[in-house]
């Protein structure tokens, strides 16, 4: 069978998530591979989050904010921007793909752009196959 | 913590779930998952029957944890939260899994959708071990409204709550009250003086005691929550504050610049005019060209800048029944000159209003079809100007043929679109704006003028454009909400804030760095932080940045999220069983 990835999502609860029930309440089909896990706003991302989802056998993590400028709590997508820049370095040392990873600006109306955006990185993610982490951790 | 016995419910919704995802398979494998009392499916746990199901069982079973796996939380987590109250549990004790907008609605492979509700619904029964229960806080509701913007729909609600006894700050950035309003001639379909209803409305709220006005000032820097907001107003003294409990936004729209759409050479053709300066126009009394002739041929065109993927895509609403207002007007002032509309679709909805366009089309006007899609209406400079102005050429759809018609004068029927400045508005009051710039409603069909902000109401063309009645209507619907919100007089708000464990605080200020509402506070004596809750609004920035884990932000902490990803991959198999990680 063919590999089917498994992407790990936070996306804020103001856009973001509301982004993803639009996609939803428009019935845009998109692949089924994605977990959404609501947070209040993508500032709250800690990177162990991120660490700790691979390392339960994630294939990608997906972090999804508001558009800059629009986040509901001001400046918290800029806060996540700057975590996720060390981040995204600090994963690739660790033998991570960094196509991996990926932090998103989808607003509370961008329903089609959330749903292209899952099937886009599940794509990527079924060509560089599973995660090297989850042989580490002898996950099937 | 006494042992956590959860509940799980899985919804059919009907059949919106049932039919992608195999229900009573999710259920079944909540069983096997620790702690787990019952799992149970149901068609409908929104309904009475269904939530009855809830009490009864964890009245007869004890349960103290529920997880409700249905439709998005947005949606019902308030409902359930309810539902758990009604029976004696903490609300916070609730989890729920969000299996149709984020699974059935969006998935077609029966098996790929059940496993992925199984991962949804495990991860919160695992989070839902976590949750702790947390005391709802209330706070007084301060009777006083800040009203941004002085449109008929801004006065409309500011009349209505200052009516009812309840001081009201309105908020005009321009020097005058009135907005697009105070710029129109007549209004369509009655032809009544729009300037006789916006004049009287502006000198009953310049003598109301109970309103302030305040012009040329912009609403910036809101602080607070529901029921206790707070602006500054530097210009008044630089400890001068506005303090309200409710906000109406009525900034209304302000019309399209068409000097962009070439083919209509708006800014170079001198009597190419917009329909606000053709309003302008019949105020005076006067309709001429700019060397003062009286025009012979008029054209008016139809969805500029409206409808076009070049410039706005929305239908801005009002701009096809002004047009037969004013070819309306323009026959009874110049009852010999040839007048033409070039249309796209001629909208004309709303009460009366199909009679306006029937009354219209016998008063020998003539309509001309095109495509607004493929080749816009062209206007030149006449050679001969002795017989006209200028020449327009126009694809007529109906009739198949390319037509010049001559004119003297043109009205453009630009579209309404947002202010530049929307965006800031947007963001001092914390409502999120659709792709148009338009303010996002809470919900589309049954909460049109409230917002997701608690406290921030929305009305008028800021929303999306509409004409003077339905304005006005959901000013006064706004208003209505306001005033049941003053008359409670006080308002649950968010508990989820953040606090420290001054024990775990190694006092390196990370956290008052990066909190946007300059929430925590730091103790000199005991050198660590701590948050005011009043100020806290739960973004939970300040708990991924703090180094030794302790600020937790309530009902989002690290074990509760941690847990939720666990769940959410504990159904992908392990070759070997290995012992909990440590994160
Ligand atoms: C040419 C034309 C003719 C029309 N004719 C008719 C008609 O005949 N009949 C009819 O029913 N409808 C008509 N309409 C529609 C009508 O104008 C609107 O329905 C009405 O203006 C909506 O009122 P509003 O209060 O929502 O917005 P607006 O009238 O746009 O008022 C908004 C106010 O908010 C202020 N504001 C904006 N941003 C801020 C800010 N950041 N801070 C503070 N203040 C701010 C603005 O300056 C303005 O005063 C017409 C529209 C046009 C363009
Ligand atoms: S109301 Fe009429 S003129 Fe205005 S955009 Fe819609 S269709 Fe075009
Ligand atoms: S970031 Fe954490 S350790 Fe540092 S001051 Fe704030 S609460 Fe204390
Ligand atoms: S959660 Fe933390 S960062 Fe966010 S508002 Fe509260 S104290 Fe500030
Ligand atoms: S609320 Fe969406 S990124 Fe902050």
């Amino acid at each position: 069978m063919e590999f089917q990835p498994t992407i790990i999502s936070f996306l804020c609860n103001w856009c973001s998530y509301t982004g993803a029930d639009l996609a939803g309440t428009s019935r845009m089909k998109y692949a089924p591979n994605i977990r959404i896990i609501r947070i209040m706003c993508s500032g709250r991302v800690d990177p162990t989050f991120v660490l700790k989802s691979f390392r339960e056998g994630a294939d990608g993590v997906l972090i999804c904010g508001c558009h800059p400028g629009d986040c509901h709590y001001h400046e918290g997508n800029y806060k996540c921007l700057r975590r996720f820049k060390l981040l995204h370095k600090y994963i690739q040392q660790m033998g991570i793909h960094k196509d991996r990873l990926r932090l998103e600006w989808i607003s509370a109306s961008e329903g089609r752009q959330f749903a292209d955006l899952v099937d886009n990185m599940t794509e990527r993610l079924m060509e560089l196959g599973p995660s090297p982490i989850k042989e580490i951790m002898e996950i099937a | 913590m006494e042992e956590p016995r959860i509940g799980v419910y899985v919804c059919w919704c009907g059949t919106n779930i049932e039919k992608v995802v195999d229900v009573a398979e999710v259920a079944k494998a909540m069983e096997k998952l620790p702690n787990v009392v019952l799992s149970k499916n149901y068609k409908y746990m929104c309904s009475d029957p269904g939530q009855d199901l809830i009490i009864k069982d964890i009245k007869e079973n004890n349960l103290n944890r529920i997880v409700v796996s249905a439709c998005s939380p947005r949606i019902h987590e308030l409902t359930f939260r309810k539902t758990l109250e009604k029976a004696g549990l903490n609300p916070y004790l609730l989890q729920m899994a969000n299996i149709r907008e984020h699974v059935s609605w969006v998935h077609d492979d029966k098996k790929a959708a059940t496993d992925k509700a199984k991962s949804l619904v495990a991860a919160a029964v695992t989070r839902v071990n976590h949750h702790e229960e947390l005391q709802k806080r209330t706070v007084d509701i301060n009777p006083a409204t800040l009203i941004i913007g002085g449109g008929i729909a801004g006065l409309t609600a500011a009349l209505e709550i200052a009516d009812a006894g309840k001081k009201v700050f309105l908020l005009e950035k321009t020097n005058h009250l009135g907005g697009v309003v105070a710029g129109i001639d007549q209004s369509f379909p009655y032809f009544d003086s729009a300037q006789q209803i916006i004049q009287q409305f502006i000198k009953r709220i310049k003598q109301h005691e109970n309103v302030e006005v305040l012009l040329n000032t912009k609403a910036e820097n809101i602080t607070g929550y529901v029921g206790n907001f707070k602006m500054p107003l530097p210009m008044l003294g630089i400890d001068a504050e506005l303090e309200f409990g409710n906000i109406i936004v009525a900034t209304g729209l302000k019309p399209y610049d068409p000097s962009a759409i070439r083919e209509y050479g708006y800014g170079y053709l001198p009597n190419v005019i917009t329909s606000l300066e053709f309003e302008k126009m019949l105020m005076s009394g006067k309709i001429e060209t700019k060397d003062g002739k009286t025009p012979e041929d008029i054209l008016i065109i139809h969805c500029v800048g409206s409808r076009n993927k070049n410039c706005h895509e929305y239908c801005s609403r009002t701009c096809c029944m002004t047009a037969l207002k004013f070819a309306t007007q323009l026959r009874s002032a110049l009852p010999k000159a040839n007048i033409y509309q070039a249309y796209a679709d001629m909208r004309s909805f709303g009460k009366d209003c199909e009679e306006l366009y029937l009354k219209a089309s016998q008063k020998d006007i003539m309509f001309l079809m095109y495509d607004q899609q493929k080749y816009l209406p062209e206007i030149r400079r006449a050679p001969n100007r002795e017989k006209c102005e200028m020449l327009v050429e126009i694809e007529e759809i109906l009739s198949g043929d390319m037509v010049e018609v001559p004119a003297d004068l043109v009205i453009l029927m630009t579209a309404m679109e947002a202010h530049e400045d929307v965006k800031d508005v947007a963001r001092t009051v914390g409502v999120s704006l659709c792709g148009n710039d338009f303010f996002i409603e809470r919900h589309p069909k049954l909460d049109p003028v409230a917002t997701t902000t608690d406290g921030v109401f929305i009305a008028g063309t800021c929303q999306a454009p509409k004409d003077i009645p339905d304005s006005v209507a959901q000013a006064k619907a706004a208003a209505a909400r306001v005033l049941s919100s003053i008359d409670v007089g006080q308002v649950e708000i968010e508990v989820t804030t953040a606090f420290t464990n001054e024990d775990l605080c190694c006092g390196c200020q990370t956290c008052i760095s990066v909190c946007p509402y300059k929430a925590i506070g730091f103790n000199e004596e005991n050198r660590v932080s701590v948050v005011n809750e009043i100020l806290c609004k739960g973004c939970g920035t300040c708990s991924s940045a703090c180094p030794t884990g302790a600020i937790r932000t309530r009902h989002f902490t690290d074990k509760q999220i941690m847990s939720q990803i666990e769940g959410m991959l504990s159904m992908t198999k392990r070759k070997s069983k290995k012992t909990e990680l440590e994160v």
